[in-house]
């Protein structure tokens, strides 16, 4: 209970206005497209220079809490994930907004947020020694594996189509290899000038997000229907709160998956909410009705997305080992003022330390409350019409994939991919399962390559790849989700096959022989 | 026509040089761009944002620099494009890291080598170390090295990639002990290569001075060497060097960090730089942060630099061409 | 069942058939680059990845063959016209304009002309013009101030701004 002293530092006035901008400024740097949380801590890097080790962290701890859940914001009113932890979010979050239900949307993505947050934070601050040795578990053969569990993930987050679904992944996987190779340097696919730096994911998502979304409004032409705003009922707090109470599996998933994936350096933030999103599908009673505004969908992902805040920090505070990008950049921050993370860390700077992770709480709290306050603004852009829409996200997208290195060869990436996305979409194809990919292949590549290195070195490639009670584990695991997604997507084919068969039968007996003729053979 | 279509292009080609001198001149009068070829949060890139945070003083460059960062392929990717696509007016310049670019144009696969940028200073030089995790049965250098001799490609050894730093040094301790090292090159940087030896993936690691110096500090790894000319007073005083422990390994793979230019940036703009970047990184409050961060600072002008990136091209292009 | 919905028509199969093409010829050529590019062990990854997508591209095409790909509505000519203009105008300006003009000028005049395209309201009267211009050039100032302003992003100047 240590921490509980400290607190103290939080409300002193300077701290807690940099708490409170960082919050506010976090949120709205996390909804600019083409702004990762990563990106946007390291922006504020410079501005610590300025002030007080304490204060400085309780800066750049407030900006990761709001700039993560801030990513909520555009992934679900605009449909352009913040950053690869979004993705999940967009999928049902955008289908909420576009039924009118910006708002609701908004609320649960926050309050789930803060649950999730809050619990990563508290198991940040009572768990930390235990947590340390089991992130530190996970040699290369172990994050293979983690990849492949993710990758399994792709066939069923298509539930239309089970080929097309999979070739999507194995598209993003191959974008992914484009560019130099990271450990030989050996160039790859390079067909343009542009590809040389291979696909920034930030870049791709804004393309495979946002430009189909902007040709969809173009598509429905220039006429007067078109300016008839969705009528937005009214989302009170209270129905959104219930709606949180309705969806208690979710939130428990969405905490537990992110508080540990988050963990596992290298890999986890990244696909914490994917596979929280994955799991919440599948223990659900309607899995169908996912992806279609689903709020469950909304909170598992960004349960997961927060959860994992805290759990990240684990292996930076207590073995100076960043477990994710943005950790890197907060590390960085730590440095300039001295302080070493490391085992005495709370021994040395108990004063630092516990500022910090009090502050991300008290940020995780004022995050919820600012974000709920300004959803019923936010959820307006729902108002603007078509026509001005698409135009600005356009704009959005050329600035935003431009910042992300300064670089146009991004951008012309970014329209590429978008509208070759859109093509792709049309006919079955998929983007999650395709951003999936993209973000895997280079993590399961990685660590296939060095684990295969140190296994040539070691008593081979079997024994390191396939022994050991944490490689059987997650082997187990990717079997497991296999075989779910095949069962599940038989069982949904049938579902599909039956209802559309309904309508030709609509006083007969409910047809017996659904299950034995193939789908969509008519009889 | 051809006659106009001429007059305009000498019309342009004038007003071209015109706005260049006059480029030159008021330089630079917006902020400017600092491109590192490594991810946020790597060493090059932290110790970057310090070096360059007093750069909106008035006696320095008056405008402030902003760091992008560009990583993939062990830098390849950034320098790439700060070769062929950065513009030459001064607004672009970039970090580079010896021997890491020099190495990889020696190697080949990539659009520079050393002719094609100017160098500006020199901030900074993080020799490479041997490390083994804290609980390693290796407590000397001999030891480590005795036992990778008589066990030729089965000490693992992690670096931060191809034909950087810790590369090199790996290829020279290859040379000077006659035997062959596992090493494995990791993907993000010296961070993941030093998870590697505290989580005990391999055996043994080479990695920044800076970094390991935090990592022994935390009490997660012993560092049994440096591959440097002498010993690291400030940092590390109780290593032993592996020149004075018997291996033939000099400095070739120190990692110097500093500021560069595409060729072909106007004379008086890179004089300017020359001229205020060093004084930049003598700066008080530089060399408290950079202290702060136990990160080695090492300025050099631009005529110390140039030397230096010749002579390093000389020795790498020796030792590559004979370990290959 | 009258006209069953998924009876495919030979439009409807074609819709689906060019794409399944295009992806297979991507595979074959993935898969051949990947096996006959150098050095071996850059290319390891690469070698699986382009045999499951062969593999997967080869029975997509198989399904799209037979007339059994059903998901997805594919591009109506309506929507083709519809979309063409907006589509080109996004393409001039990130392929040529973004990078000649200078990233304001030439967003402004993007934003103007998908705006003006796309919006219901008259293009004879004046009034509904200025309204045009004025929204778009408050979105740009936005835009500057977010970026150019807060992020000091500094975005290629071309011959204008």
């Amino acid at each position: 209970m240590e921490f509980l002293q400290y607190f103290g530092g939080v409300f002193e006035p300077l701290s807690f206005m940099l708490l409170l901008g960082g919050t506010v400024g976090g949120l709205i740097l996390g909804a600019t497209p083409g702004l990762s949380p990563t990106m946007a801590v390291a922006l504020l890097i410079p501005f610590t220079f300025q002030l007080p080790a304490t204060q400085g962290l309780i800066l750049l701890g407030a900006a990761y809490t709001a700039t993560v859940a801030g990513g909520a914001v555009s992934a679900i009113l605009l449909k352009i994930p913040g950053a690869p932890a979004n993705i999940a979010t967009a999928l049902d979050g955008h289908a909420m907004a576009s039924q009118g239900r910006g708002t609701q949307a908004l609320h649960v993505s926050f309050l789930a947020s803060g649950v999730g947050g809050v619990t990563g934070v508290l198991l940040l601050i009572f768990l930390t020694p235990v947590l340390a040795r089991w992130a530190l578990a996970f040699g290369p053969s172990h994050l293979f594996w983690m990849a492949i569990l993710g990758v399994t993930v792709i066939g069923s987050l298509d539930s239309r189509s089970f080929v097309k679904g999979l070739l999507s992944g194995c598209l993003g996987l191959w974008l992914s290899m484009i560019g130099y190779d990271d450990i030989q340097g050996a160039q790859r696919f390079i067909f343009h000038d542009s590809l040389t730096g291979g696909i920034n994911i930030i870049t791709a998502l804004i393309g495979i997000f946002a430009i189909p979304q902007i040709i969809e409004m173009l598509a429905r032409g220039r006429t007067e229907h078109i300016l008839r705003t969705i009528s937005t009922g009214r989302q009170s707090l209270m129905s959104s709160l219930r709606l949180l109470s309705k969806n208690v599996r979710a939130l428990s998933i969405g905490t537990v998956v992110g508080s540990i994936i988050g963990l596992i350096p290298g890999v986890g933030g990244q696909i914490a909410g994917l596979l929280a999103y994955d799991q919440t599908r599948k223990f659900s009673p309607d899995p169908g009705s996912f992806g279609k505004g689903n709020p469950a969908g909304v909170i598992a992902a960004e349960s997961a997305n927060n959860a994992m805040v805290g759990p990240s920090l684990v292996p930076l505070l207590t073995l100076s080992i960043p477990g994710s990008p943005t950790a890197a950049v907060l590390l960085g921050g730590l440095l300039i003022h001295g302080i070493f993370p490391g085992s005495d860390l709370f021994d040395n700077y108990p004063e630092v330390a516990w500022t910090f992770i009090n502050s991300m709480l008290i940020g995780q709290l004022l995050m919820v409350v600012f974000g709920i306050w300004i959803a019923s603004y936010a959820a307006r852009i729902a108002h603007v019409p078509p026509p001005i829409m698409a135009a600005a996200v356009m704009v959005l997208a050329l600035f935003g994939s431009y910042s992300v290195q300064q670089s146009m060869g991004d951008v012309y990436i970014m329209l590429t991919l978008g509208v070759s996305m859109y093509l792709l979409e049309k006919v079955g194809f998929s983007a999650a399962p395709l951003v999936l990919g993209l973000i895997l292949g280079p993590i399961a590549e990685a660590n296939f390559i060095q684990g295969s290195m140190i296994a040539n070195a070691m008593d081979g490639p079997v024994d390191y790849f396939l022994t050991g009670p944490l490689n059987l584990t997650l082997v187990g695991l990717v079997l497991a989700s296999i075989a779910w997604s095949y069962f599940s997507s038989r069982r949904s084919n049938q579902y599909i096959a039956r209802a559309s068969e309904q309508p030709g039968h609509a006083s007969g007996p409910e047809s017996g022989n659904a299950k034995d003729s193939p789908p969509g053979v008519s009889p | 026509m051809k006659k106009r279509l001429l007059m305009t292009a000498v019309l342009a080609a004038a007003t071209l040089t015109g706005s260049v001198q006059a480029l030159a001149e008021g330089y630079p009068e917006r902020p400017v761009s600092m491109m590192v070829s490594y991810g946020a949060g790597g060493a090059t890139d932290f110790q970057a944002r310090i070096v360059t945070m007093m750069a909106g003083n008035e006696d320095y460059l008056t405008q402030p620099i902003v760091i992008i960062n560009k990583p993939g392929a062990g830098g390849r990717v950034g320098w790439n494009w700060f070769a062929t696509e950065a513009d030459n007016d001064g607004y672009t310049v970039a970090a580079y890291n010896i021997p890491h670019f020099i190495a990889q144009s020696i190697e080949g696969g990539v659009k520079y080598d050393a002719g094609s940028f100017e160098p500006i200073a020199n901030w900074g030089a993080d020799p490479a170390v041997v490390v083994v995790g804290a609980d390693s049965e290796y407590n000397t250098i001999e030891e480590l090295l005795g036992f990778a001799r008589e066990n030729p490609g089965k000490v693992t050894v992690s670096g931060a990639g191809l034909y950087v730093g810790h590369h090199i040094a790996a290829l020279q301790i290859e040379k000077a002990i006659g035997g062959k090292l596992a090493y494995i090159p990791t993907k993000g940087g010296g961070a993941a290569a030093m998870k590697a030896v505290i989580a005990g993936d391999v055996i043994a690691g080479i990695n920044n001075l800076s970094d390991a110096y935090r990592a022994r500090e935390s009490g997660s790894v012993k560092i049994l060497a440096v591959a440097d000319m002498a010993r690291s007073e400030e940092f590390l005083p109780d290593v032993p060097t592996l020149m004075e422990s018997g291996f033939d390994v000099d400095n070739a793979s120190v990692n110097f960090r500093g500021i560069m230019v595409p060729a072909g940036t106007p004379a008086q703009v890179i004089e300017k730089l020359a001229d205020r970047v060093p004084a930049m990184f003598e700066d008080a409050r530089v060399a408290k942060q950079m202290a702060a961060g136990g990160s080695p600072m090492k300025i050099m002008r631009r005529e110390e630099v140039q030397a230096m990136w010749d002579a390093r091209q000389k020795t790498l292009a020796e030792l590559l061409a004979g370990l290959k | 069942m009258n006209l069953p919905a998924h009876k495919m028509t030979s439009a409807a199969r074609a819709q689906h058939l060019v794409p399944a093409t295009a992806i297979l010829a991507l595979a074959v050529t993935v898969a051949y680059l990947s096996h006959t590019r150098e050095p071996a062990e850059a290319f390891m990854f690469p070698r699986l990845i382009s045999n499951v997508m062969l593999l997967l591209a080869l029975w997509n095409f198989v399904r799209a063959f037979l007339g059994l790909a059903r998901v997805g509505d594919g591009l109506s000519t309506l929507t083709l016209l519809r979309i063409a203009p907006g589509v080109a105008v996004m393409m001039i300006l990130v392929y040529v304009a973004a990078k000649a003009l200078g990233f304001y000028v030439a967003s402004f005049a993007a934003f103007l002309c998908l705006y003006s395209l796309y919006d219901p309201a008259s293009h004879r009267s004046l009034r509904s013009w200025i309204k045009r211009i004025m929204i778009s050039a408050l979105f740009m100032l936005l835009i500057y101030a977010l970026f150019s302003l807060l992020l000091k992003v500094q975005t290629p100047r071309g011959l204008y701004f």
